[in-house]
């Protein structure tokens, strides 16, 4: 193969050449760029495939972020303005592919930062993470270790804003007194069952039963709704699960007779899901991700650009698409901005330093680095999160809650759940 | 608790009339084909979207969508057998591998054709026929349940008192000896491949609109019909027939009185236990059928 290559013409001059550029590159991500030239960021989620919706839409919103900033002139560093340019790599939800990929877009791509929907994807790529030192993001807390220096979760700590729905819902509606749960047996179901158990207990609401896990491959939800509702619950609670199972599950329930309360991780695309019940049936359906036309992100705590703006942008562009991860990668691009500025510079140790350097701007508002009982190190960003209701059709925000708040009152018993479903970082394999 | 044991009775009978549709149809095509249609699964998947291209996008009428989607999979059933089975048909594994082919070309070709998320299909009806307050039947899958009983009993009545169906049969159980009865093997493989991936292709257009239609689908579909028809007995319709109403009551009832994760085990070991107790499965026999 090698002589084949060589014959072609490649000299060895050519090859050395090439050798010491990409070995430069890779050793100083960004560090080597001309004033003016284009920084590029990584990104790094699943576009295909079963997952390829907390993937697709992130680079979707990340594109708008990008034109919108270039627009405004780029991102100031030390040595002048730079314009954004986003280079994306498929990584299906492969671990081997996502390390494929990490490699590709430090080694040719010359990236200075990665953004990943994480999860399954991040053992596949640590080796990288450790061996060039990349600052990478994840949206899935779970990620992160001791291990994991050069990983930060600085959008959503999955699944602890879970708490805030519970507490708003304990206080805000205090007649219901019991609630049951389902959720898909995987790595995102189970530390939300735990994150659930939690605030239920911490509320003082009585779980009817144990948490119904069922397969990721189940179909037909009948079965599940019939056994979740045999016992009259006040609540059914959907945990985090995939919208896949919240749109048939919430249809069950309907079509079932269920008439009381449902709290739900996420209720993404939930006009369709009112198309197949009705608006009554879904009136009061709680969770946790705002459409951001919500007239609450316009108040002085939210850290993100024009949401107003940027959801009908997104919605011009991508209609009908608009979910949980439309906002939450140029989220954190708005967070990895403001630290580069900050630092003048877009290497990841230095963007990595003025990041956690004090408090981050969440975009739901000022937040602290914190994580080490849960993670085992500081590099996940909470402070406050929207608990979000329906109402006529609608979502809308119904309060910010503070996560550090909660913890710092119920943290024993988040722990003692974690801990009942091997769901503590030193717990994890 | 009456109105828990009603309640998840009738789910069992919504789940077995779906299961049994999409094996019935493997079943048939294996019988015939000798063929194990990996891209099964697809075709049940290629029916849904068929209403979701026609009822959901361009409002064709309900039942109208899915007598298409019914012909269009069953044309696919067509082009698989000139395709893929007939030319490979002196190559044992060639079948089998060309379907897993073209299970992956089906599912590249969804994806192409409406992206990778979960499509959204507004409901056929949102009526309820309501026994009790907890013992209710969405009229929507009554239409499954009502469709499996009336194709099957259509399939039963073809293959035991028709010219065609004795065909059929024949050619399932000695093609050589069929054939040098004047039956054409060709003509006996095309029925089998449009009724097989016909089946398929009615289960994924009527259960649409009650499940999350997404490129994937057919995976979990596939698996179920693979235990069904090794419990019922490879090749044996009325074996599928009883596996799928035994598979899905089991696995109903064990998720609404233990959990979902536990009712795949149970039906796992109860594929296993069948197995060693009797390696044809519950009707098979050591031939095919």
């Amino acid at each position: 193969m090698i002589s084949k290559i060589v014959k072609s013409g490649l000299t060895r001059r050519t090859f050395l050449k090439s050798t010491a550029v990409t070995a430069l590159s890779a050793g100083l991500p960004g560090a080597s760029r001309a004033a003016g030239s284009t920084i590029r960021i990584g990104f790094l989620a699943p576009l295909t495939g079963a997952v390829a919706a907390w993937g697709k839409p992130g680079l979707d919103g990340c594109q708008i972020w990008a034109e919108r900033v270039n627009a405004a002139g780029g991102i100031k560093l030390g040595d002048g303005s730079h314009e954004i340019e986003f280079v994306s790599y498929d990584n299906e939800y492969d671990p081997a592919k996502a390390r494929t990929g990490a490699t590709k877009l430090i080694r040719e791509d010359g990236v200075s930062f990665i953004m990943m929907l994480g999860g399954d994807t991040w053992p596949g790529v640590q080796p990288v993470a450790d061996k060039t030192g990349m600052l990478f993001s994840t949206l899935l807390p779970s990620d992160l270790s001791p291990d994991t220096s050069t990983l930060i979760a600085p959008a959503e700590v999955h699944p602890i804003y879970n708490v805030t729905g519970v507490e708003w819902l304990a206080e805000n509606k205090p007649e219901l007194k019991t609630a049951v749960m389902c959720a898909q047996d995987d790595a995102l179901g189970l530390p939300s069952v735990a994150t659930y158990l939690a605030a239920f207990e911490a509320a003082g609401i009585e779980m009817l039963d144990a948490p119904l896990l069922f397969d990721p491959a189940t179909t037909d939800f009948a079965p599940v709704v019939t056994r979740l509702i045999s016992k009259d619950p006040d609540i059914v609670c959907l945990d985090t699960c995939y919208s896949d199972y919240v749109h048939p599950i919430a249809e069950q329930l309907f079509q079932q007779g269920f008439k009381g309360q449902i709290i739900s991780c996420t209720a993404d695309f939930y006009d369709q899901m009112i198309a197949k019940t009705s608006e009554e049936f879904m009136e009061g359906f709680v969770f946790q991700f705002p459409d951001f036309d919500d007239p609450a992100l316009n108040g002085s705590n939210i850290n993100f650009t024009d949401p107003n703006g940027f959801y009908a942008e997104y919605n011009r562009r991508h209609p009908g698409q608009w979910g949980a991860v439309s906002w939450e990668y140029a989220s954190i691009m708005d967070l990895w901005k403001a630290a580069a500025e900050k630092a003048g510079s877009a290497s990841p140790d230095a963007v990595a330093a003025a990041m956690k350097d004090g408090k981050g701007k969440h975009a739901f508002g000022d937040a602290d680095w914190w994580g080490t009982e849960l993670f085992g190190i500081d590099n996940a960003l909470v402070g406050d999160w929207p608990v979000v209701a329906i109402e006529q059709g609608k979502a809308r925000i119904k309060d910010f809650r503070s996560i550090p708040d909660w913890y710092a009152k119920h943290g024993d018993l988040l722990v003692k759940h974690m801990q009942a479903y091997d769901q503590m970082w030193d717990q994890r394999s | 608790m009456l109105d828990l044991l009603a309640q998840t009775g009738l789910n069992a009978v919504y789940a077995a009339s779906y299961i049994s549709l999409v094996a019935v149809g493997l079943v048939l095509i294996f019988g015939v084909m000798g063929v194990i249609n990996f891209a099964h699964g697809e075709l049940f998947m290629a029916g849904a979207y068929a209403v979701v291209a026609l009822y959901a996008d361009l409002n064709v009428p309900f039942f109208a969508a899915v007598a298409i989607g019914l012909l269009f999979v069953g044309c696919l059933g067509l082009l698989m057998e000139k395709a893929l089975f007939r030319p490979l048909k002196t190559n044992p594994l060639g079948g089998l591998v060309a379907s897993i082919g073209f299970l992956m070309i089906l599912q590249a070709l969804a994806v192409m054709g409406f992206g990778v998320r979960m499509e959204h299909i507004p409901p056929v009806t949102q009526e309820v026929i309501a026994f009790t307050d907890k013992v209710r039947l969405p009229v929507a899958r009554l239409y499954v349940i009502v469709a499996a009983v009336v194709l099957l009993s259509a399939l039963w009545y073809f293959l035991k008192r028709t010219r065609f169906g004795w065909a059929l049969r024949a050619s399932a159980q000695d093609p050589e000896a069929a054939a040098l009865q004047g039956i054409s093997i060709v003509q006996t493989a095309k029925i089998a491949m449009f009724i097989g991936a016909g089946l398929a292709g009615i289960a994924g257009a009527l259960t649409a609109p009650l499940v999350s239609v997404n490129p994937h689908m057919g995976h979990s579909v596939i698996v179920t019909a693979f235990i069904v028809i090794i419990v019922g007995g490879v090749g044996s319709l009325e074996g599928a027939i009883v596996a799928s109403i035994a598979y899905a009551l089991v696995h109903t009832f064990v998720t609404t009185f233990y959990d979902g994760v536990l009712a795949d085990i149970v039906g796992l070991s109860l594929m296993l236990v069948v197995l060693i107790v009797k390696p044809t499965g519950l009707f098979g026999s050591a031939d095919r059928a």
